[in-house]
C-alpha cells in the first residue's frame, strides 16, 4: 500500500501585474513534475492567473503590498489556494456569459469555474477573498 | 516575455491586420487595447488578428478584444481571429466568444 504525501508550496506576490507571469511559471512547473498532460498544464495556468489578476484587480492597489498563494501537491490532485487581503466583493454566484450584451469584465470566475474540478470562493467584506481550487490528475496521465 | 503587436492596414481587403505574438495578461492587456482602439480611430475597419505566434491570453484580454469588437460594431464592422491556438480555441468556446468573434482556420 503506497502512503499519501502531502506537499505544500507556499508563495508571496507583490500586488503587481507583471509578477501574474511568475506564477504562472511557477505552476507550470509544480504541475508538469506531478505529470499532469499538456491540456490540463494549460488549464491550471490559466486559473491560477485568473486568481491571481482578481486579486491584484480587486485586491488592496497599494503596490507595496504582497498577496498570497499556496500549492497543496497530493498524489494525484493539486489544490491553489490565492488569498488577498482586498475588500471582498466577490461573489460565489457568477452567471454565465450574456452574449449579447457582452461584458469586458467578469469572465475570469466563470473561466476558473469552467477549468477546475472544484472551485470554492470565500469573500468577507472588508477582510477579502479566498479562491480554492483543485484539479485532479486524471487517469490518461 | 511579454506582447509585441505587428500591424498592418490591407488595403485590397480594407482590413486591420494585426499579428500578436507572446502572451495577453493583465500586464500587457493595457498595451493591446491602446493600439487597437487608437487603429481603429484611424480607420473604423474589420481587425483581422493572426493568433500563430499568440500563446497565452487570460480575461483581461477577452475583456480588451469585447471592447473593441462593441467599437467596431458601432461601424458595422467585425472581428477575426485566425489561427488559433487549441488552449485559446477551448478558453473561447468555454465563454462562449467563439460565436461573436469571426473565427478563421
Amino acid at each position: 500500500m503506497s502512503k499519501s504525501i502531502t506537499d505544500y508550496i507556499k508563495l508571496s506576490i507583490p500586488n503587481k501585474p507583471e509578477y501574474v507571469s511568475v506564477v504562472r511559471l511557477t505552476v507550470a512547473a509544480i504541475a508538469n513534475r506531478m505529470g499532469f498532460n499538456v491540456e490540463d498544464i494549460e488549464d491550471i495556468k490559466i486559473a491560477i492567473a485568473e486568481a491571481c489578476t482578481n486579486a491584484i484587480t480587486h485586491g488592496k492597489k497599494e503596490d507595496k503590498n504582497n498577496f498570497d498563494i499556496e500549492f497543496i501537491v497530493k498524489d494525484d490532485k493539486l489544490t491553489m489556494v490565492v488569498c488577498d487581503s482586498g475588500r471582498g466583493c466577490i461573489t460565489d454566484e457568477i452567471s454565465v456569459p450574456n452574449l449579447n450584451d457582452p461584458k469586458e469584465g467578469g469572465l475570469g470566475i466563470f473561466i476558473i469555474k469552467s477549468l477546475m474540478d472544484e472551485v470554492e470562493i470565500t469573500s468577507n467584506l472588508g477582510k477579502g477573498t479566498i479562491i480554492r481550487m483543485s484539479k485532479n490528475r486524471g487517469d490518461d496521465n | 516575455m511579454s506582447l509585441i503587436i505587428n500591424k498592418l492596414y490591407d488595403e485590397q481587403q480594407k482590413q486591420w491586420l494585426i499579428e500578436l505574438k507572446g502572451e495577453v495578461d493583465i500586464y500587457t492587456s493595457a498595451q493591446l487595447k491602446e493600439t487597437l482602439l487608437k487603429l481603429i480611430e484611424e480607420k473604423q475597419e474589420t481587425v483581422k488578428i493572426d493568433a500563430k505566434s499568440l500563446d497565452y491570453i487570460d480575461s483581461t484580454g477577452l475583456g480588451v478584444l469585447i471592447g473593441v469588437l462593441k467599437r467596431l460594431k458601432q461601424y458595422d464592422k467585425v472581428l477575426k481571429i485566425t489561427n488559433i491556438k487549441p488552449s485559446i480555441k477551448k478558453l473561447l468556446n468555454i465563454t462562449g466568444l467563439d460565436k461573436i468573434f469571426v473565427i478563421e482556420g
